[in-house]
């Protein structure tokens, strides 16, 4: 029977440099410490902590997670023992991210980053992925596939706390990063030794959350490369949601087309002559309307050429009285001018008369022409319960809207992902 | 789906066509009137429409 493992004890000793006060909270794992006072970087193995780097700081930067901060992260308790700015230059631009070390005695460390707001949970990765090269790398691990981001030389601009290897300032490494939002795969290259890490995206909140920090995060900035899209979850289910409601619709469409009464019940032919010295109004035969209330539509086919007619219609109930009055101009012209033949308007009309409900009918009619006009023939037939696919195809579009704005939204998204990558279109990099 | 809207909005969407179909609703602009005079039918000219006021097109290009 083993005895328990002793609690473990925080080691600290005063700066050789400048007597400041040193803390190591990573016991035999920590090799090099930096002296907050003089940011001397310290040699944690050495009996006498030989000082291994001074370096100046332009200015001093305080982590947002300040050294010490304990929380938990994933379930497991994990205190902040070390900090790093890591700078890359892109045509003459520094773009520098923060790395907070975490450590926990039985689960070993892992990393926050944190960049612009942007924060990834990242962990040095135990199995080597698979990469394949050519125009545009892809590495596997893990059942996941990352598409090749970024290449570039990394230097490490400020340290602070302690870390498991020898750290200096100026230190350079080759980073490569390959995205699966929300997951991202990053390998540092110095000399011949290769890490690869494995991040995830985490929200500012989620970080406050775990350490108990005060006031709130920075807001993110920007799209970060493996940000996940607020898009892209659910694009393709809205999108297979659009096209089951576009079959539903036309499943409709189909049954009221076939089902739909569409009857005749009325048809009859007249003329009107303007300069008649008569009445122009006058009232059909009596039909009936049968059914469940539903739509009646009215056609008017006339002989006009150059000429407009305007009818003056009501559908009146011959028992109840109930009247449904509209008007309908049908104007035909046509000619020939500089531009060629043109015509205008036509000789037919149809108007639908919505909800109107069964009984018996008739039409009164009265027609207007201009005084000088010749007159007109025509011909007016009343349908029943007709169907309409103007209502389909106005509902049609109205489903297309939202996934249309949406995959617009999304690609907007990506776009704004990959232009900070090395196969922005403006780089002319890679092979999109 | 993470977000309800669209499938709430197609329903919805589907429910208002299927309604409006079954119904007769139409585009066109028709004046309800009540109460019209048998009369109507043997002097069609006493009725006086309310379309009988609107503006005509007179037209040719």
């Amino acid at each position: 029977m083993s005895a328990a493992p002793p609690p473990p004890q925080v080691k600290s000793f005063h700066c050789p440099n400048c007597g400041g006060p040193v803390v190591i909270r990573g016991f035999a794992t920590t090799l090099s410490v930096v002296c907050g006072n003089c940011h001397s970087i310290l040699d944690a193995k050495d009996p006498n902590f030989a000082v291994l780097q001074r370096f100046q700081a332009a200015e001093r930067i305080e982590p947002l997670i300040p050294l010490g901060t304990r929380g938990k992260i994933r379930g497991d308790p994990y205190e902040v023992i070390g900090f790093q700015v890591r700078t890359i230059t892109e045509e003459g631009v520094d773009y520098s991210w923060d790395e907070y070390l975490l450590f926990n005695p039985y689960k070993g460390f892992r990393y926050l980053t944190q960049y612009q707001g942007h924060w990834n949970d990242v962990t040095v990765l135990r199995t080597l992925p698979e990469v394949t090269n050519g125009a545009r790398p892809v590495a596997k691990v893990l059942g996941g596939t990352f598409r090749h981001f970024q290449t570039a030389e990394a230097r490490t601009t400020y340290v602070l706390g302690e870390f498991p290897w020898q750290v200096h300032v100026g230190e350079t490494v080759s980073v490569m990063d390959f995205v699966a939002p929300p997951r991202m795969l990053s390998s540092e290259t110095t000399g011949s030794e290769t890490t690869w890490s494995l991040g995830e995206y985490i929200t500012g909140q989620q970080v406050w959350q775990a350490f108990q920090l005060p006031g709130s995060p920075p807001r993110p900035v920007g799209v970060y490369e493996n940000q996940p899209s607020p898009f892209g979850g659910n694009l393709k289910e809205v999108w297979l949601w659009c096209a089951a409601f576009l079959l539903f619709l036309t499943l409709i469409a189909m049954f009221f087309s076939t089902f739909a009464r569409n009857e005749e019940v009325f048809h009859g032919s007249y003329s009107f002559a303007p300069h008649a010295n008569q009445e122009p109004s006058f009232v059909t035969d009596v039909f009936e309307l049968k059914g469940r209330t539903s739509n009646v539509e009215l056609s008017t086919r006339t002989d006009l050429t150059n000429n407009w007619a305007y009818f003056n219609y009501a559908l009146i109930n011959s028992d109840t009285g109930q009247a449904f009055d509209f008007g309908r101009e049908v104007s035909y012209y046509f000619g020939r001018d500089s531009d060629g033949a043109w015509t205008e308007g036509g000789q037919r009309d149809t108007a639908v008369i919505p909800a109107v409900p069964s009984g018996r009918y008739y039409l009164r009619v009265e027609p207007e022409m201009d005084a000088s006009a010749q007159g007109v023939g025509y011909e007016i037939t009343v349908r029943r319960d007709v169907p309409s696919i103007s209502y389909f195809l106005i509902a049609a579009l109205l489903l297309l809207v939202p996934p249309v704005f949406w995959t617009f939204r999304s690609m907007g998204f990506e776009q704004a992902r990959w232009h900070e990558s090395d196969y922005a279109p403006a780089s002319g990099g890679g092979d999109e | 789906m993470r977000h309800p809207f669209y499938l709430v909005f197609g329903m919805a969407l589907l429910g208002l066509v299927t309604t409006a179909e079954y119904r007769g609703w139409s585009l066109t602009s028709v004046n309800e009137m009540k109460n019209v005079p048998k009369s109507v039918r043997d002097n069609p000219g006493a009725y006086r429409a309310h379309y009988m006021f609107y503006p005509r097109h007179i037209g040719g290009k």
